[in-house]
């Protein structure tokens, strides 16, 4: 006969823990388990996505779960927390472990991530992607409302790149260390997905229309140039990193112009094989 | 037993009406239904029977353990310690600690930590004056262990006493305590622990669900529950190997080495009664335990469960 609370008991119970650790961080509600049948209208956490049933893939009570924070979503907030730690203890569990300690969780929590540190990089370069997003997509509307003008390509993809690659100044004594977390083979799937849809965006975002095999010269050249700015970025000791963006400047512009010089060959090589067929003929003749 | 028995000759002349006013008399007079190893007894009769077979094997304790694992145990404990990862600060809770194996794991790992910790500051510390490194070096001396702290919970007046010894002998003392205690109702307030572990000890434990309750009810918001316990082997060979080890060898070393046979066939059969792991799992999670996990060691003979109280 074992003691088994019906779930929507436990749920309860167990909700006012997670509830709790968000009410350290808005003023303290009077908390009375009762309350959290009561939905709240207006709650401004930032994090909470469009109310949906708690995913029940630990098959816990999800009946009454609007209100209630997934795992998932706290995980997030507690690496969202532990990046401020990053400069100090690099990215480690120590940093994940300061993050909980700041939402008022134990430090034990950091037994939920991965002792390398793996999550709190890929959940900073997701976040990152993110934001390079909505930066781009702003700029987009800017340009639809005709507040500005339509940036060349060469530019659009200088300035992209710069505005992402300057949201890890803030990390970039530990960026190495990040780097070699992402290479580390069970990283790699979820680190090479990253790069090459944040690579995707700054495409689309240019006006990127094709179809045809230059989709896929253009995703290539521009994630060759990401990198290599990347990696002269951490080495690059200059006054606001001005050596790493002009280096950028003309690895863009290098870029561009293969474009147009893969042209300039295509053509010339037409232009020779018809020489040659004309030379052919004439000698068959 | 013997109170149980005009209750059965009422059951068996009444029938259905009754069996249900006799079950609950039957429960007020002698206690509900448990199982000691193979045999069924009432749960206060269990409670005494493994106080007094922890009471008989104390001293040999460790000992038995070594013989009967081949030292493998050791092993087990590490895991279970490099799993919990603790960083120094972390309050650690031991119940049936007994002889205080996972305590002084988790002392050497937090110091070894610390160690670290401190030389990486050293490193950094390029451009002090020499007063301020000599004042640096004061500070962090005296905090070797930084703050971490393990209490040993158990039962058994007996084990606490050989874990104290063992304590003594191997020179832990700073960061240590010990006390008597019943997992199914721990004497400690609520949300005050990081880390609640249980090493071989959640299986002598006779209402589960209440020790799982006491310590979700005793972690703080985020803390980590670790259960490292015997659990079932699902390949075939290796569960015939091992039941042919555990119910030939096992008993014959208990009577050799500590001359107690009965003690370690209650062990053996204990191992078999208890729930495996999804089911376990399915405990904790009924506790109010978030992203309960187990990984298995040595194909199942033993199982590390985890889970967050969120």
């Amino acid at each position: 006969l074992r003691c088994q609370l019906s779930p929507p008991q436990r749920a309860l119970r167990t909700s006012a823990v997670l509830r709790r650790v968000s009410e350290e961080q808005k003023e303290p509600l009077a908390s009375s388990s009762q309350q959290q049948f009561d939905s709240h209208p207006t709650d401004p956490r930032p994090e909470q996505e469009p109310q949906g049933p708690r995913p029940s893939y630990t098959g816990q009570g999800g009946q009454e779960s609007e209100d209630y924070e997934s795992e998932e979503q706290l995980q997030h907030r507690i690496l969202t927390a532990a990046l401020e730690f990053v400069p100090e203890h690099g990215w480690t569990a120590e940093a994940i472990a300061e993050g909980a300690k700041t939402l008022g969780l134990s430090v034990a929590a950091a037994g939920m991530f991965h002792s390398d540190g793996s999550e709190l990089v890929l959940h900073f370069v997701s976040q990152c992607n993110t934001k390079l997003s909505e930066l781009l997509e702003q700029e987009q509307k800017q340009v639809q409302l005709g507040e500005a003008e339509k940036k060349p390509t060469e530019q659009f993809l200088r300035d992209a790149v710069e505005a992402r690659l300057r949201m890890l100044i803030p990390y970039i004594e530990k960026w190495p260390q990040a780097l070699s977390i992402l290479l580390l083979p069970h990283n790699i799937p979820a680190s090479l997905n990253l790069l090459t849809s944040m690579i995707d965006d700054i495409w689309h975002y240019a006006g990127d229309q094709s179809t045809d095999f230059n989709w896929y010269t253009r995703r290539a050249v521009l994630t060759g140039v990401y990198n290599t700015t990347e990696l002269v970025m951490m080495q690059d000791s200059s006054p606001d990193f001005e050596d790493t963006w002009r280096f950028l400047e003309n690895r863009v512009a290098d870029a561009v112009n293969m474009g147009n010089t893969a042209n300039q060959v295509q053509s010339t090589g037409e232009a020779v094989v018809q020489g040659l067929m004309g030379a052919a003929v004439t000698v068959s003749n | 037993a013997a109170a149980l028995c005009p209750c059965r000759a009422v059951l068996a002349r009444r029938g259905g009406a009754l069996r249900a006013l006799c079950g609950s008399v039957r429960g007020l007079a002698a206690g509900p239904e448990a199982h000691f190893g193979f045999q069924n007894v009432t749960e206060a009769e269990r409670r005494e029977k493994i106080y007094q077979v922890f009471e008989n094997v104390a001293k040999k304790y460790d000992v038995m353990n070594d013989s009967m694992t081949l030292g493998i145990h050791r092993v087990w404990k590490d895991i279970l310690v490099h799993k919990m990862n603790p960083s120094p600060g972390t309050l650690l809770l031991d119940v049936a600690g007994g002889t205080g194996d996972i305590a002084f794991r988790f002392i050497n790992y937090v110091r070894s930590i610390r160690e670290r910790q401190l030389q990486r500051k050293l490193k950094h510390h390029q451009n002090l004056s020499w007063q301020e490194i000599f004042e640096s070096y004061q500070a962090d001396k005296s905090k070797s262990l930084g703050d971490s702290q393990v209490v040993v919970c158990d039962i058994n007046k007996e084990m606490l006493k050989v874990g104290k010894q063992k304590a003594q002998h191997l020179g832990y003392s700073e960061g240590l305590s010990w006390v008597l205690g019943d997992a199914e109702e721990l004497p400690f307030d609520d949300d005050k622990f990081d880390v609640y572990t249980i090493a071989f000890g959640i299986r002598n434990v006779t209402r589960i669900d209440l020790a799982l309750q006491e310590a979700y009810r005793v972690l703080k918001p985020g803390g980590r529950f670790l259960c490292l316990e015997f659990s079932h082997v699902s390949n075939p060979l290796l569960s015939r190997l091992y039941d042919l080890y555990s119910f030939q060898v096992i008993p014959v070393l208990g009577e050799v080495i500590a001359g107690d046979w009965k003690s370690y066939q209650y062990l053996v059969e204990s191992i078999r009664r208890f729930p495996p792991q999804e089911e376990l799992k399915a405990m904790i999670e009924d506790a109010g335990f978030f992203k309960v996990d187990y990984q298995n060691l040595n194909s199942g003979i033993v199982a590390i469960h985890s889970g967050f109280k969120l």
